[in-house]
């Protein structure tokens, strides 16, 4: 008895607990919803068999069904659309940031701080502040615009189905920027100052010395922010909900919107989960894949 | 050495401007708070408030900020003891011990931390019903977003105990610790830093969650400030005062803890990204 209780307090127990309880509760309230998910993709879920656990089984209908929806196409491209111009810009201005603020200057890393401030607040808040800021005909951004040339008309950035796409991902550019940019800034801390001189000793361009030097040295950590960016950017459903909605008849939807769309608002919930079970493949692919790779980094 | 100087404020100038333009947005929001109703749709907008109004008062009482501000308290404190009860001996145990299991553990709960809030709504919700936790709207909201940060909390704890010299642990146990008493007495105390730190970001990540409450409370005295907020800025809604008022008082608290904490969280957050 008091060998069992031994090795609880001293032995190899104590860890296999620890670790336990907290694999335990991700069991319970992600494991399991993620396998009911994939049960409930194959079966008709709406408000009346909700409660009930015997549901008729449809087989693939309901992927057959969203396969043949005529917006099942829009929202796919949508969703390509926003996920590679966000996470391209993303990178851009916050690679750009990175390398700007490593430059030396009084308080550079202070102020490298502040762009937090931008990823530290709930999205629903942001999505507010954008939403007015990109209102059609009191919005400031159209005022900016216009004022200083860059337009000539006010653009109605929420309700035009050529901008509402675009707005979102403008709202999700600035969300994204300060992680991207504080994630690299790290990497680029991390490449020896000697390397550079060397390389300008030789008579390196700056150009020459981003191209040879900065760019195949950051590699791991491209990979790794841009993984993440995607992963972020699928995550992202508070600034659809909160600037356009989806809307104008599903201009800007993405799947991810999609989904709550046709569970939460239409009660498909099989046709949700459909599409649910789809995105998490593919979200947990795109992890898989920088988990390895991160790993890689570390063996070499 | 002049040249050198000039230099670096110009550059410090231009740092300025880019943190101006990039902050601009939570500019507009405190500007727009300060506004009267008739200034705000003044053509061309006013970038500086020429007769500021203090309506944090009224809107408070008005849309009823207390309940909904009690409310993200409630579920942000709930998630941040569920996740450190059950998270921080997980995280100790990843940082120390490595082999074949412990990587497998390790892969599972980061393929945990990436499952999108609004794709796992739909199941949850559904079990949720049947095993009628559905009763309880905020201790739904609780499990559901402690399932959904614990993941990030181990991630950064475990970078957090990496740090600790196992030495100190080792040293204890030689002076008669069990492994509870060196952890809780030896290994804690000196993470206390990094643990702190993690609890405020998971505490302030509930603080702003969206997607469980909207979709798992619908009595509106229950509902968080997030839910509150979107309620009153429908289509057609053009109380900009009042809404971002709102948010100016919501997020303020938010703002000035990060501030305080900005060092620690920008390290914290590095070192469990990237390792």
């Amino acid at each position: 008895m008091s060998r069992f209780k031994n090795t609880f307090s001293d032995g190899v127990g104590f860890d296999t607990i620890l670790v336990m309880i907290a694999l335990g509760y991700l069991v319970l309230f992600s494991a399991f919803p993620l396998v009911y998910n994939i049960v409930m993709s194959m079966q008709e879920v709406d408000l009346f068999s909700l409660a009930s656990f015997d549901r008729p089984f449809v087989g693939l209908d309901n992927y057959r069904d969203v396969l043949g929806r005529p917006e099942t196409m829009q929202i796919f491209f949508n969703t390509v659309k926003f996920v590679g111009f966000s996470v391209a810009a993303q990178l851009a201005i916050g690679f750009g940031l990175a390398m700007f603020f490593q430059l030396d200057f009084p308080g550079n890393t202070w102020l490298r701080g502040l762009f937090l401030a931008g990823w530290i607040m709930p999205a629903i808040v942001v999505g507010g502040v954008w939403s007015w800021i990109l209102a059609g005909d009191f919005g400031v951004l159209n005022h900016i615009l216009l004022a200083t040339g860059l337009g000539d008309e006010k653009i109605f950035w929420l309700s035009d189905p050529e901008f509402a796409l675009y707005s979102v991902i403008l709202a999700n550019i600035w969300l994204g920027v300060p992680f991207n940019m504080i994630l690299l800034s790290v990497g680029l801390s991390g490449i020896s100052e000697d390397v550079y001189e060397a390389a300008q000793m030789d008579g390196a361009t700056r150009i020459q010395r981003f191209f040879t030097i900065t760019l195949p040295l950051m590699r791991a950590q491209l990979g790794a922010v841009i993984s993440l960016g995607v992963i972020f950017t699928l995550q992202q459903f508070d600034l659809f909900a909160s600037l356009t909605q989806g809307g104008p008849s599903n201009a800007s939807n993405v799947f991810q919107y999609w989904s709550w769309q046709l569970s939460f608002q239409n009660y498909e919930i099989g046709v949700g989960s459909v599409i649910s079970v789809l995105m998490i493949l593919f979200v947990v692919l795109v992890a898989a894949v920088y988990v390895r790779s991160t790993r890689h980094e570390h063996v070499a | 050495m002049r040249g050198n100087d000039v230099k670096r404020y110009g550059l410090l100038a231009l740092a300025l401007l880019f943190v101006g333009i990039y902050l601009f947005p939570l500019y507009w929001m405190y500007v727009t708070a300060l506004k009267s109703n008739s200034e705000i749709f003044a053509i061309p907008p006013t970038f500086w408030p020429r007769d500021p109004q203090w309506i944090v008062m009224d809107v408070w009482q008005r849309m009823k900020m207390d309940v909904y501000l009690r409310n993200s308290l409630i579920i942000a404190f709930g998630v941040t003891v569920i996740v450190t009860m059950t998270g921080t001996g997980c995280a100790y145990v990843l940082a120390r011990i490595r082999n074949r299991w412990m990587d497998a553990v390790l892969f599972t709960v980061l393929m945990m931390q990436v499952l999108p809030s609004s794709l796992m709504i739909t199941p949850i919700f559904v079990v949720f019903n049947q095993v009628g936790l559905s009763e309880y709207p905020r201790l739904s909201v609780i499990l559901a977003q402690a399932a959904k940060v614990l993941p990030l909390y181990i991630v950064l704890c475990r970078a957090t105990f990496l740090q600790v010299p196992k030495e100190l642990e080792e040293a204890a146990r030689v002076d008669g610790n069990s492994r509870v008493g060196a952890f809780l007495t030896i290994i804690v105390p000196l993470a206390r830093n990094g643990i702190l730190v993690t609890s405020v970001l998971i505490f302030l990540q509930s603080f702003g969650e969206y997607v469980y409450s909207r979709s798992l409370i619908t009595q509106r005295a229950l509902q968080p400030a997030t839910v509150g907020l979107q309620s009153f800025m429908g289509p057609n809604s053009s109380d900009w005062a009042g809404v971002m008022t709102y948010s100016a008082i919501y997020v303020t608290p938010i703002l000035i803890v990060f501030v305080l904490l900005q060092r620690q969280i920008v390290s914290g957050l590095t070192s469990g990204a990237l390792k």
